[in-house]
């Protein structure tokens, strides 16, 4: 087991290297320059090269980019040429919300999805079936941003049940927390929920038609038991892989929730370093996020290994 | 249950008329199939694929998808109940207990996230009063009965660390496991190497001696019928052609299609000319013929057998056959149809 999370981690080193030196030449290669963006409406020329000076950025690329990775394998990724923060400060401000905001996304979307997928594959061809596979589609053609600006004007504006926009951290106001986040996690929950009871209900589909399926109904278990032991529990592993994809998306691409709900998360601080051409935080926060990506198919892949008994003898 | 059997065997399972369709077709799939099974004897029910044999154990176990199968007619007492409308919950109280039934393909058939021992406690606690504990015990005591080596290593094992003959085992295992009053194995060795499938054969063999279950042994293949059976049907096209004592039967067979089957076994002493086959295919449930199911490939036909469907007749005690023909002239034999 160990070895086996050891040779995964080794893997994902190149891969990471890989991915560091992409977006670092990519962000050179893009037009616009830092420098400028930087000296606002000052354009005077020794002011530019002032500040080419001082942020490095007359150096040859790959003497930046060891610069820049050599500081990263240390934990420091620079500091952020708009606010002067560290740009490790800032993401650990920024990505502590967004992982709340997608954990209780996903909650909501098992909470919703699984059962859905499941009873509708149980169900398939009757009316229940019907109706999931509409709402689930239904689910998948609404736009984020509409849903989210619905559910502000009637929970918020009409009925006042919840605020509209803001942040709590759970460690200081744990109920405020989750009034604040609810309607955001319910919004990309809902959206994730569609796509994972589509992947649960053709899993299950697979499974229910197994070989095994039959002999445990040839034993005389009843139907539930049949159904989740027998079936659910191998129709597991490819659900897993879906909420590894899922959790992944969600880290990077909650910015227009974020947005509209005005939670200080990642996707807003990419937005933004973006727009500024704030160079040193846009190559952290996509680092970060390809960490996170890794991490994330890491436990995906430990959880894969729990669940399979054939692949832990083939280790 | 059955105390009087010895005496007067009344039978363990008495299908009448069995007669079931899938939605999607126009013919029935199993046509008034009518058997009967005593405490302790081994029917085989044979025919080629596709004959309605495998549907006909399946839905005597109430193991059939319903829809798209449906049962039109018919009745399977067992127990004094008929299992074809039985409550589910009641039917789910019988199978794996009173009956049970091992599959073609060993390789599948056992769920591969379990342990195979907790996969035969699993039945035994579903039907018995027993602690997980006793019931691990019966699982290691059938793994013995089956012939495993080194049962108690075994009895933590996964699917997948066994061979295809062991998994077999593993569900005869299973199946046995509340000493079942029948015991349905469809082709319980089709799937399986030569030599395995001899040993499986035999194991069953020696296992219903010492359990007294009855079995309903389904095959495409006369020699296990030969091997193991006590009473022999032969099916064709969904319906029984004939039926009888696997001696009677085979010395004496009386039926067209039988005689063809027989006719299909390469034997030793006869080394001379080509193998027989039967001619033509066997007819979809949507192109069956009218009248005898057989005729378009039988070279005795005539008008009259596409006119009628011929009920299956008593040739003699316990020897029945569903040909207009039967008694078949002794030295009837199916040169006629060299392919």
């Amino acid at each position: 087991m160990l070895s086996y999370i050891l040779r995964r981690l080794a893997i994902a080193i190149p891969t990471l290297i890989l991915v560091s030196m992409f977006i670092f030449t990519l962000q050179k290669i893009l037009p616009g320059d830092p420098a400028l963006a930087l000296a606002g409406e000052e354009r005077d020329a020794a002011a530019l090269e002032f500040i080419r000076e001082k942020y490095k950025l007359n150096d040859p690329i790959y003497e930046q980019y060891l610069a820049w990775a050599g500081g990263a394998l240390k934990g420091d990724l620079g500091i952020s040429l708009r606010t002067n923060q560290p740009v490790t400060e800032l993401i650990g401000q920024k990505l502590p919300v967004t992982i709340q905001l997608a954990v209780m996304a996903i909650i909501i979307a098992f909470i919703i999805g699984i059962p859905m997928g499941v009873l509708s594959a149980v169900k398939k061809g009757t009316v229940f079936d019907y109706i999931a596979n509409i709402v689930a589609l239904s689910g998948l053609s609404i736009p984020n941003f509409w849903l989210g600006i619905m559910l502000i004007l009637l929970v918020s504006v009409n009925l006042g049940w919840l605020p509209a926009s803001g942040y709590v951290s759970p460690f200081i106001d744990p109920l405020r927390s989750l009034e604040t986040m609810i309607m955001p996690a319910f919004v990309l929950g809902t959206a994730l929920a569609a796509t994972l009871m589509r992947h649960t209900r053709s899993a299950m589909l697979g499974v229910l038609r197994a070989d095994y399926v039959r002999t445990a109904r040839s034993k005389g278990l009843g139907e539930t038991v049949v159904v989740i032991k027998h079936a659910f529990r191998n129709a597991l592993l490819p659900i897993v892989t879906m909420t590894a994809l899922l959790f992944g998306e969600l880290l990077a691409g909650a910015v227009l929730t974020e947005q509209i709900f005005t939670i200080p998360g990642f996707g807003k601080l990419i937005v933004d370093a973006v727009f500024t051409r704030d160079y040193a935080v846009v190559q952290g926060v996509v680092l970060c996020t390809a960490v996170g990506y890794l991490l994330i198919n890491l436990v995906a892949d430990i959880v894969y290994f729990l669940l399979n008994p054939r692949m832990r003898s083939v280790l | 249950m059955h105390s009087d059997a010895d005496s007067n065997p009344s039978p363990l399972l008495a299908v009448d008329n069995l007669t079931l369709r899938f939605s999607s077709a126009s013919g029935n799939v199993v046509d008034g199939v009518s058997f009967s099974v005593s405490p302790g004897e081994t029917l085989c029910i044979v025919g080629e694929s596709g004959c309605g044999k495998s549907v006909t154990a399946l839905s005597l176990m109430g193991l059939l998808p319903m829809p798209p199968a449906q049962i039109t007619a018919g009745s399977a007492m067992f127990d004094g109940k008929d299992l074809l409308r039985m409550p589910r919950r009641e039917m789910a109280a019988i199978r794996g207990n009173r009956m049970a039934m091992i599959f073609q393909e060993p390789m599948t058939s056992l769920n591969p996230a379990y342990r195979i021992g907790d996969q035969i406690a699993e039945v035994v606690l579903r039907h018995r009063p027993v602690t997980r504990k006793q019931a691990r015990a019966r699982a290691l005591e059938m793994l013995d009965r089956v012939k495993i080596p080194a049962a108690v290593k075994r009895l933590d094992d996964y699917p997948h660390q066994l061979s295809g003959g062991m998994r077999q085992r593993v569900m005869i295992a299973m199946a046995l496991a509340n000493d079942p009053a029948l015991l349905i194995a469809d082709e319980p060795t089709t799937a399986l190497d030569v030599t395995i499938q001899a040993q499986i054969l035999q194991l069953i063999r020696t296992l219903q001696e010492e359990t007294g279950t009855a079995l309903i042994m389904i095959t495409h293949d006369l020699g296990v019928v030969a091997e193991v059976g006590d009473r022999v049907a032969v099916m064709y096209a969904g319906r029984i052609v004939e039926q009888g004592s696997v001696d009677d039967v085979f010395i004496d067979p009386q039926h067209p299609y039988t005689l063809g089957l027989m006719s299909s076994i390469p034997s030793l002493s006869k080394r001379e000319g080509r193998l027989t086959t039967i001619p033509g295919m066997v007819p979809t449930v949507d192109t069956m013929p009218p009248g005898c199911r057989f005729a378009p490939r039988c070279p005795f036909a005539g008008a009259e057998c596409k006119a009628a469907v011929p009920p299956l007749t008593d040739l003699s005690p316990g020897h029945a056959a569903a040909c207009i023909r039967a008694p078949l002239e002794a030295e009837a034999h199916f040169d006629g149809a060299v392919a």
